[in-house]
């Protein structure tokens, strides 16, 4: 957004379960800035505490040390000025796709609502699904459901908590290549904790690494390559590589000099 | 290939009736065969001749109105009250832990062991009979309805938490929605308890009318007939009822979850 709405400023940030009676440190002394209108990804391999800092940022974990600020502001609780998007697209099975759309919309009028409604259910390229139940949608249909129900309040950061993770192959190329075009269109921030190194290379301006047990950064990677990203251009494979790397899964080259 | 020209309704009802007919044929037969066990037993035929009779008796009728009148009036008491009981304790954890105990030691007294002891409180009025069918049909629908409310998955509070879903418009929006499959099932056990305590409610707190009071007035005057007919009545009309209710509670299901194949 041009006003300069959707930043994320964290600082030196932790966060303890208390587990059989003792501390486990999920997040240790994490700090990271993201600003307004980018695309931030957050890989991690699982129990890194990835899914945690999404909710801290979301307001759903409010015991931490340190600062969470959105804007300037310490999160405390969940806000319309954030909206999320989860793995299971967690749509309400009785409710048809225009009131789970509407869902977050509970203090607008009939009208205001309907027009939200049909205004995101468009963007989505739902229009004409209104009346159909989530159960008769493909995965990739409800996901995209519930991408308009998190738009339709206008949010200005969108949490993506591995949204494309359920989806076949395909599917998931497809719903990334919408991804970007939703961000380009709204001009929102996005954050988008991925398992998927392609994923948060081709839609992120920034990748950041985290390792595990206790979560740390250990790595910011910024990606500036000209959009749309081409998946098998040198560059994409060299960043890629760059973060296999971090993960030490990067290759060694015996049998490049085997032939 | 030849197509068998026999719809799958028709197959269903030939299937459904084909059983009564063979019982009603080794009934004749029973009593064809003279066992002297089998003096006092009617045969079908007298039975059915007994309907017939009932059929054009308006007392009949009316027994009937009463019954479902009674059930009725008992059955809804006791699906508001399990209603409320359930769901006050499926949100709260302190409600559950006080009243939960109670509950479960009182749930375990049959409703026929209650009998005396509101008989003695009341004396033989409607009041200890709708009494009666209300506490049956509570028990399941609170067990129902908490297991109903306890149950609703996580993701979903999470999701109302993050739009900001809270006290009663949570409740509305996101419990009972959640809770209703289980709720729905908590009902249609209620209803059927409800049925099967009416009998206990009208033999043994006497009423001038009711299924329950011609079963009982069949006995008093040793006419079997009458006796087999009041049953066969109880069992045909809460079977109705089930069926009903069971296309309620798809219909509520079905709200639901609308099967993908649909």
């Amino acid at each position: 957004m041009s006003n300069n709405k959707g930043t994320l400023e964290i600082r030196n940030l932790s966060k303890s379960f208390i587990v059989d009676n003792s501390p486990l440190q999920i997040l240790n002394n994490i700090n990271l800035t993201v600003t307004s209108g980018s695309f931030v990804s957050i890989v991690g391999s699982s129990g890194c505490g990835k899914t945690t800092l999404l909710r801290i940022i979301l307001g759903l974990e409010n015991h931490y040390d340190g600062e969470a600020l959105m804007d300037g502001k310490q999160i405390v609780g969940p806000g319309t000025n954030r909206g999320i998007v989860f793995q299971d697209h967690r749509l309400l099975p009785w409710l048809t796709v225009g009131e789970n759309v509407a869902f977050g919309l509970d203090k607008l009028n009939r009208k205001e609502k309907k027009l939200l409604v049909d205004e995101h259910l468009q963007l989505v390229g739902l229009i004409g699904f209104e009346s159909v139940y989530p159960s008769q949608l493909s995965g990739g249909m409800a996901q995209r459901v519930a991408i308009a129900r998190a738009l339709a309040n206008k949010p200005e950061m969108l949490l993506l908590d591995e949204p494309l993770g359920a989806l076949d192959a395909l599917t998931r190329m497809y719903m990334q290549k919408e991804l970007e075009r939703l961000w380009q269109l709204e001009k929102i921030t996005m954050i988008m904790v991925t398992h998927d190194i392609e994923e948060a290379i081709y839609l992120s301006d920034k990748v950041v690494i985290m390792s595990s047990r206790p979560g740390i950064i250990k790595q910011i990677i910024d990606v500036s390559s000209s959009r749309p990203r081409d998946r098998a251009s040198s560059e994409f494979m060299q960043i890629k590589a760059e973060i296999l790397e971090e993960f030490h899964l990067g290759t060694e080259y015996t049998f490049a000099y085997a032939i | 290939m030849k197509k068998l020209l026999i719809s799958k309704k028709t197959k269903g009802i030939l299937g459904a009736i084909a059983f009564p007919i063979v019982f009603i044929a080794f009934w004749q037969l029973f009593i064809l065969a003279g066992f002297p066990s089998a003096r006092f037993l009617p045969s079908p035929y007298k039975v059915l001749q007994k309907f017939v009779i009932l059929f054009s008796d308006p007392t009949y009728s009316h027994n009937i109105a009463v019954s479902l009148q009674r059930v009725m009036i008992g059955f809804f008491i006791g699906t508001l009250a399990g209603f409320i009981f359930g769901l006050l304790m499926g949100l709260s954890k302190t409600a559950e832990k006080i009243f939960a105990p109670f509950f479960h030691a009182v749930r375990q007294v049959p409703m026929i062991g209650w009998i005396p002891l509101i008989i003695m409180l009341f004396g033989m009025n409607e009041l200890p009979r709708v009494l009666i069918i209300s506490v049956a049909a509570f028990y399941p629908i609170t067990l129902n309805t908490f297991s109903g409310v306890r149950n609703v998955p996580r993701e979903y509070l999470e999701l109302a938490s993050v739009y900001g879903y809270k006290g009663l418009t949570l409740i509305r929006k996101i419990i009972i929605p959640a809770a209703l499959p289980s709720i729905a099932t908590g009902i249609s056990l209620g209803l059927a308890m409800s049925w099967s305590v009416l009998m206990v409610a009208e033999i043994f707190i006497q009423t001038a009318f009711g299924i329950g009071t011609q079963i009982q007035r069949g006995r008093d005057r040793f006419d079997i007939a009458l006796v087999i007919a009041g049953i066969i009545t109880v069992g045909v009309l809460g079977y109705s009822m089930t069926l009903l209710v069971q296309k309620i509670v798809k219909a509520v299901e079905r709200g639901q979850v609308i099967s993908a194949d649909k």
